[in-house]
């Protein structure tokens, strides 16, 4: 979706980087064994994160083997199937759909053709996606409505407007239990610097095409500087104080990883303006 | 109660040092520092009487009993102490800590003056969303309206100053005392510019 939550290679270890790449590549199968061979190209690092997340606490971790989906003559080490990948996958199925609707409905007539051919495709999956998890379904369509209105209205909240896009991501997890708390805080402040960190980047195409973005309004059109990346990196250690109570097992040290390694540098690629040659590299990819 | 070595994650014949590195590294995790006002700051609380219960244990242990607990990081909530004068005002506070935001929010909306604590009590209730943005601008109103308020003070110099919060061991600095060099270098390691 984003992409902006991933590891840092050259700081994991050699088992932990192999978590990462099973779990990326076992969300793929499982995207395609549930919804056909268009899903997998809705995976995503976001998602492989909240996979990560969602996976019950184990002391270690033994991939199985599967027939990748982008090169099917070659097999990969993969994660068994579990109901976290099953979650992660049907969640990025409903949030990626009604992104396209969002689109479609933003773009005019031809503009919005991609998105709008897209979501026709995608439609069948979504209706299996909602039916299997009205909760979130009804969730993001509200939060999105929310967001929608508060576009229109110009408003000049950024906590307001990442608020609606936080509380998406707070609904993926379920809020049972201590770490369902744990998670659920995580979530929702990991989602209020995606969001941000998605308007940081889309700040000068907006204020080009004159198009509403909340740092505009709160910070002109200069987007906040030293001042707004203390309320991310702020954002961020809440996410990580969240995540000191939590159990996470073998996968700690990968999500650690993640957390303070690789979203920092993100945000500082987003500011600096690198970010743009980097979202487009593959994390794993031997080629430059 | 759970074995107090597993508690700590040494092994049974770890030295007294590496005990007492494993316990500080620990207490320094969950400090009641870095949950202030956090809607979690229960559970690190727990954790906190855990590994101090797991590091007397230990160390009574093997004092062979004459032990007088004396170390051992107080867990003292970060909460309101400070009573408030008004009473509408101090049924906020319990609201907050209790967790309880939508309630505290609703009283606090029908007081009819805004002082400088009423902008304090709308800051911690935006704080504990995570609505940092709205958190720092009300402290810094309730700041200017009562600048002899410590409270209020204190709670905004937290928004400004970011000390970093916790971080693990091992990701201690990493970023922070890179020059622009090496975060390019890192920058380009983040996508996997390297050969694996």
């Amino acid at each position: 979706m984003f992409g902006y939550v991933r590891p840092v290679r050259p700081e994991l270890k050699c088992r932990d980087f192999d978590l990462y790449r099973a779990t990326y590549c076992g969300l793929c199968r499982c995207l395609r064994h549930r919804y056909g061979p268009i899903a997998p190209m809705l995976l995503n690092f976001d998602f492989t994160f909240l996979a990560l997340l969602l996976w019950p606490a184990e002391p270690s971790f033994t991939p199985c083997s599967g027939r990748c989906h982008a090169n099917p003559l070659i097999h990969k080490p993969m994660c068994p199937n579990s109901p976290a990948l099953e979650l992660a996958a049907d969640e990025s199925i409903i949030l990626a759909w009604w992104k396209l609707r969002d689109t479609v409905g933003d773009e005019g007539v031809w503009k919005g053709l991609p998105a709008r051919m897209l979501s026709t495709v995608l439609r069948p999956s979504y209706r299996k996606a909602a039916r299997l998890r009205p909760e979130f379904d009804r969730t993001v369509r509200i939060c999105l409505g929310e967001l929608n209105r508060l576009e229109r209205e110009k408003c000049a909240s950024i906590d307001r407007t990442a608020d609606t896009f936080a509380r998406i991501l707070q609904a993926a997890a379920p809020e049972e239990g201590t770490l369902g708390r744990v998670l659920s805080q995580m979530l929702y402040h990991l989602g209020r610097w995606i969001y941000l960190l998605d308007a940081r980047d889309d700040l000068q195409e907006d204020i080009q095409r004159g198009r509403y973005n909340p740092l505009i309004l709160r910070y002109g059109s200069q987007g906040g500087g030293q001042e707004f990346e203390n309320t991310l990196s702020h954002s961020l250690e809440l996410v990580g104080a969240a995540f000191q109570l939590g159990e996470f097992g073998c996968r700690a040290a990968l999500l650690e990883n993640i957390i303070y390694l690789g979203l920092p540098l993100v945000q500082r690629a987003v500011f600096d303006g690198s970010w743009i040659q980097i979202k487009k590299q593959k994390i794993w990819s031997n080629r430059e | 109660m759970r074995d107090p070595y597993s508690v700590l994650g040494v092994s049974q014949n770890a030295s007294d040092e590496e005990i007492k590195k494993a316990y500080r590294e620990l207490a320094r995790k969950y400090h009641p520092d870095n949950y202030q006002n956090n809607p979690l700051a229960d559970l690190a609380e727990e954790k906190m009487k855990e590994i101090n219960e797991a590091y007397e244990a230990i160390t009574k242990q093997r004092s062979g009993g004459s032990y007088q607990s004396s170390t051992g990081y107080s867990g003292g909530q970060g909460s309101y102490s400070s009573a408030s004068r008004n009473p509408t005002y101090a049924r906020v506070r319990s609201m907050i800590n209790a967790g309880d935001l939508g309630t505290a929010e609703r009283l606090l909306n029908e007081v009819p003056q805004r002082d400088g604590e009423w902008y304090f009590l709308s800051g911690s209730i935006a704080y504990s969303r995570g609505w940092l943005d709205e958190a720092t601008q009300n402290y810094a109103r309730a700041v200017q309206m009562d600048p002899g308020n410590m409270e209020y003070r204190q709670a905004y110099a937290m928004m400004q100053q970011r000390a970093g919060g916790y971080r693990p061991y091992g990701y201690t600095n990493t970023m922070d005392s890179m020059d622009c060099c090496t975060t390019l270098l890192c920058l380009n390691c983040l996508c996997g510019g390297g050969r694996c």
